[in-house]
């Protein structure tokens, strides 16, 4: 028998309910009240997220974001900052004793990330993975990833880039080095790609996400069925939102 | 005495340190380890950064200080490690 895993799909919604959303996710999967969700998403207002361990001051050019309109938030999950503008975000919650995890981590990245190279590959765009956490495609990085474990189960989420601008990216983030921002853009873009810059073409958010839910169904070979958040998991959404992820306690702790 | 670092680790993350220190005792006062690494369970940045108050300021100490906090607490990193951590500390001083 095939696996039924959940697919949710939540467009537009702030960075605080995202990562809200998330965290309620691993909840209810670590009590069993769900089955393994795969979530695909996008931000609304556009928004940075960093890393758990970054400083939020050292990174973010707070000034900047107040002035485009553009939120900021913590993750649970370590890794670097990502400004959420034209992509497609992804995250996946599933049990840690789940056989198709592997209990290594940097197996378990390797795994998840087979699953948007899948998908990638249905929208015609060969890429692999390239660790620790990235996913390469023409030689440039396509996709970021950040995973975390907490009450045994897996949270990993990453960003699948549907187009990028490098300049504006880098005038809401704090660079080390102002005499060095002009090397550091050219760099950037010599970096990273988007599957506009490889098709050629925009491509729709719904496009990439039937693509992704293929690659995701192929990778772990289940079914992904659309679901809806459990009521558990709305009022958990709501708690973390308010607790967390919209303080700043939260988004100044480093 | 403060200073801050920011060190690239070896097929690792960038790491950024700020840390307070007595010159005399060749001691760490106080220490904030940011970067853009993994480190599993999150928490334990905390408590290494509590563990680490005190501890004398020479390589081979501190890597076998930060080593035995792994061990003992069962940390995971990431794109940084224990040597990573210790040459990220000091080059504060230099």
């Amino acid at each position: 028998m095939i696996e039924e895993w959940r697919l949710l799909i939540t467009e537009d919604n702030s960075a605080y309910t995202n990562m809200a959303m998330d965290r309620a996710e691993i909840v209810s999967i670590s009590k069993g009240n769900a089955p393994p969700t795969v979530r695909f998403f996008t931000w609304k207002p556009r928004a940075i997220s960093i890393g758990y361990f970054q400083s939020l001051r050292e990174e973010v050019n707070l000034d900047a974001c107040r002035n485009l309109g553009v939120d900021y938030v913590r993750r649970i999950t370590g890794g670097g900052a990502v400004f959420h503008d034209k992509e497609l975000t992804y995250s996946i919650v599933i049990p840690e004793s789940h056989n198709q995890i592997p209990k290594n981590i940097m197996k378990s990245y390797s795994r998840i990330c087979g699953a948007i190279i899948k998908g990638l590959n249905q929208l015609g765009i060969d890429s692999s993975y390239y660790p620790i956490n990235d996913i390469i495609a023409s030689g440039k990085k396509i996709s970021g990833n950040a995973q975390t474990r907490k009450a045994k189960t897996v949270l990993q989420h990453g960003t699948i880039l549907m187009d990028v601008d490098v300049e504006e990216m880098f005038s809401l983030l704090i660079v080390p080095n102002e005499k060095i921002k002009d090397k550091m853009i050219s760099d950037v873009k010599e970096r990273v790609t988007s599957v506009k810059d490889i098709l050629g073409k925009n491509i729709s958010f719904n496009d990439v996400a039937d693509a992704m839910k293929i690659g995701f169904e192929d990778e772990f070979n289940i079914n992904l069925n659309l679901g809806t958040f459990t009521e558990e998991e709305k009022d958990l959404t709501d708690k973390f939102e308010k607790e967390f992820f919209s303080t700043n306690e939260w988004n100044n702790r480093r | 005495m403060k200073s801050n670092s920011i060190y690239k680790v070896p097929d690792g993350k960038l790491l950024k340190i700020t840390l307070e220190y007595n010159k005399e005792k060749n001691l760490i006062a106080d220490l904030k380890i940011t970067g853009d690494f993994f480190a599993y369970p999150e928490e334990a940045i905390e408590l290494i950064e509590d563990k680490l108050r005190n501890s004398l300021l020479k390589r081979d100490a501190l890597i076998e200080k930060i080593n035995s906090i792994i061990k003992e607490n069962q940390i995971e990193f990431i794109g940084l490690n224990a040597k990573g951590l210790a040459d990220g500390i000091l080059m504060c001083l230099k």
